[in-house]
């Protein structure tokens, strides 16, 4: 009897054996195990990784329904992009002191991209024509108000008044009553414009809230595709749970963890700034629905109704694909998708630099506000100019230089 | 033959539960919730999860009295046992109190500062609203963020220990692989871990000095060196032991112990604590064009305490109700 029942158990653990590998994803052929498996079985998507390319946004027109640039068009690109830069450097020597030539050296120093042209003609893959989609009405009238708003605070200023592209849609007049409003949305990004609907810098430093989310050092969005600085991933997983350390920003970094779980997202009350994932194992793939994002986290003009669908696949040792749907009916007339590849980096070496402890050395924002204070009583003592006449957001150099949108540096935007 | 399959399915159904309940010993399983197997698949203890410390240490490590507010004064009567709550907190009542604890410091529960430190400790308590880097969400530290009252989560594969704090969303990596040192001091340490049998051995250096171990002002330098001890109690418990050794501030190593417990909610997780937008009123307040706060002298905030109390909410109202 005891004989027979060991039998048994040897059988079953054989069995039980034999399910558990039937159950492990299926492996790529020619990958070890250990380069695409955790030791429990799951697809492995751990590891330090970043995005070598550089790789627009969205399409140029140029290269409409192209989904990959030729070798040689990437090297010719690489070529005319250090052109670009070393003549931005020679042309702001030639007006030094200027706005811009101030604004131009930082941005040229730390937001011109260093990287190579990278293989997509676009990060959108869908629509095929690599675009964005339009704009809803209703996020379209949302960008009109902000942009308004953003041109009565600049159009005192000698942006307006030398017609510089930073008013563009605006002219120059006198201090606007606006100024003492509130803006018609939260205020999120640096650039002008805002990239999309509503959230723009504004002209005003009446207090914190007043300066984009980069300058209060809580930049740090999803999704992220790196921005002009790049960024680096760090994954650590263990069973059911995927944990992303998102090394990006200038030391804004954030710490994200993805329950797998088929559990229901959080209340609809409860509102994150990164939102609420929810990850799921299709085949070799790591799915994350993401919701609840928080009214005033921003998104290329999309907030609390942004939903993601992020695709996370390990394709080879060195490679992870990661694809994003993006969708928002208050915001776009249809969903989009961009795509990334991440390739592998030393682990050895512990090259992500974990602290995001830009508010820790936040010297900027106590000096930016206690600036634009002085400004105000040597204005009132007529020892000053006034304050509304002076451009400090959303004006030269740094709107229309590298770090709001890297056109200048970008051969594809000429 | 189809009977004969049909046996060998039953029987190895049978079987297989047979062996899941042996295999289900060694999980612990709570209503409602996914089972936790104790061990990971290359049988160390398993850590993976949401854990908290529940006490008081965050207040104070060592044993300490309750007191009436988090910020107190002198009251009418000038005996120190006899302070009452100051303006910033006076308005919350009983909720703005500090709870009494036994305290988690080993041994005699005496903190082995050096004189010169002992007396910044003593400054640092009393300037505790002013001095304390938590109340202005900067990055807390280890030991610190571990037995801080927010919940934390331990993501544990082979190679690599990720602890993620939902305090302002932070995180270490506990390294058990080779790896080259931070190119800076940090905040929040530079661990690298061995196992000794079941208890997971950190070492923790490279600190940059700027971090306090709790509210009441203690406090280390840059020369910080931490030995963390995890040893699994129950699968739902864990022994948390540090070293801590500082011989710029203390005059020997001394010991912190505590249970960290699991958060056994079925659906819990980590929620966002993004800090830094809740101090900017705090940090900046007194530089904003028309200011919140009605009276700052420079950059102090003169709180002057109005409770308008409301027709019916008066003292006592609710007891006539």
């Amino acid at each position: 009897m005891s004989r027979r029942l060991l039998a048994w158990i040897g059988a079953a653990v054989v069995v039980v054996a034999l399910v558990a590998l039937a159950a492990l994803p299926r492996l790529r052929p020619g990958n070890a195990a250990t380069a695409t498996s955790t030791a429990w079985g799951e697809p492995d998507l751990q590891g330090i990784w970043t995005s070598d390319g550089e790789i627009p946004l969205q399409r140029p027109a140029r290269y409409a329904n192209r989904e990959f640039f030729t070798d040689e068009e990437r090297a010719e690109l690489d070529r005319q992009r250090a052109e670009a830069i070393g003549r931005e450097a020679d042309e702001n020597r030639r007006s030094r002191g200027s706005e811009q030539d101030v604004g131009g050296a930082y941005n040229a120093a730390v937001f011109t991209t260093h990287k190579r042209m990278g293989r997509r003609t676009s990060m959108v893959v869908d629509p095929p024509d690599g675009r964005i989609p339009p704009l809803t009405p209703e996020a379209q009238k949302k960008r009109a108000a902000m942009r308004e708003y953003q041109l009565a605070l600049l159009q005192p200023t000698d942006l307006c008044k030398n017609k510089l592209p930073g008013c563009e849609g605006g002219s120059y007049g006198p201090v606007s009553p606006r100024r003492a409003e509130a803006p018609p949305f939260y205020v999120t990004v640096g650039a002008a414009g805002g990239g999309g609907a509503g959230g723009g810098a504004i002209n005003r430093a009446d207090g914190p809230e007043d300066r984009g989310l980069g300058e209060r050092c809580m930049a740090a969005a999803l999704p992220d595709f790196g921005g002009n600085t790049g960024f680096f991933l760090q994954i650590v997983q263990s069973p059911g749970r995927v944990s992303i350390f998102y090394d990006t920003g200038q030391g804004q970094g954030w710490q994200r963890i993805i329950p797998v779980t088929s559990s229901p997202h959080l209340p609809s009350n409860v509102r994150q700034w990164w939102g609420d994932s929810r990850g799921r194992w299709e085949g070799r793939t790591l799915v994350v629905d993401v919701t609840n994002f928080s009214p005033k986290s921003y998104f290329q003009g999309s907030q609390e109704n942004l939903h993601l669908v992020e695709r996370w696949t390990r394709v080879d040792a060195n490679t992870v694909e990661y694809a994003v749907t993006i969708e928002d009916p208050t915001t776009w007339t249809k969903p989009w998708t961009v795509k990334q590849e991440y390739s592998k980096q030393s682990d050895q070496a512990n090259r992500i630099y974990k602290e995001p402890r830009c508010h820790e050395g936040n010297y900027g924002m106590p000096a930016l506000l206690s600036g634009a204070r002085s400004q105000e009583r040597a204005f009132a003592a007529k020892q000053g100019p006034d304050p509304a006449k002076e451009c400090t957001a959303g004006c030269g150099g740094f709107a229309l230089g590298f770090a709001d949108t890297g056109e200048d540096s970008n051969p594809l935007a000429r | 033959m189809r009977h004969g399959l049909t046996g060998s399915v039953v029987t190895v159904a049978i079987v297989s539960a047979a062996v899941s309940a042996v295999i289900s010993i060694s999980v612990t399983r709570t209503a409602g919730q996914a089972s936790r197997p104790a061990r990971t698949v290359d049988g160390k203890p398993n850590f993976s999860g949401i854990w908290q410390a529940l006490n008081e240490a965050n207040w104070d490590l060592q044993a300490h009295d309750a007191r009436p507010g988090m910020v107190t004064q002198q009251g009418v009567y000038p005996y120190d046992y006899a302070r009452v709550p100051a303006a910033p907190v006076l308005a919350l009542g009983a909720a703005a109190g500090v709870p009494g604890s036994i305290g988690v410091v080993q041994g005699d529960g005496q903190i082995p500062y050096t004189p010169e430190a002992a007396k910044i400790k003593q400054e640092n308590g009393e300037h505790w609203i002013d001095r304390d880097p938590e109340l202005k969400c900067y990055l807390p530290g280890i030991p610190r963020a571990m037995y801080m009252p927010y919940p934390f989560e331990i993501v544990q594969s082979t190679n690599k220990i990720q602890m993620a704090y939902e305090f302002t969303s932070t995180a270490r990596t506990i390294h058990l692989d080779n790896v080259e040192p931070p190119p800076d001091d940090t905040y929040m340490g530079h661990s690298v871990a061995h196992w000794e049998g079941d208890t997971l051995v950190v070492d923790v250096t490279r600190f940059n000095g700027k971090n306090w171990f709790d509210r009441a002002g203690n406090f280390h330098s840059d020369a910080l060196h931490l030995v963390e001890r995890f040893t699994p109690i129950s699968p739902d418990a864990i022994r948390y032991e540090v070293t801590i050794e500082d011989p710029k501030v203390f005059t020997r190593p001394w010991r912190i112990a505590m249970p960290l417990y699991r958060r056994l909610e079925p659906d819990a997780q980590l929620l966002e604590y993004r800090c830094i937008e809740f101090t900017e009123e705090f940090l900046y307040g007194n530089l904003r064009k028309q200011q919140l706060v009605k009276r700052w002298e420079g950059d102090t905030i003169i709180v002057d305490i109005t409770r308008k109390v409301p027709p019916g909410d008066q003292l006592h109202d609710w007891y006539r109700r």
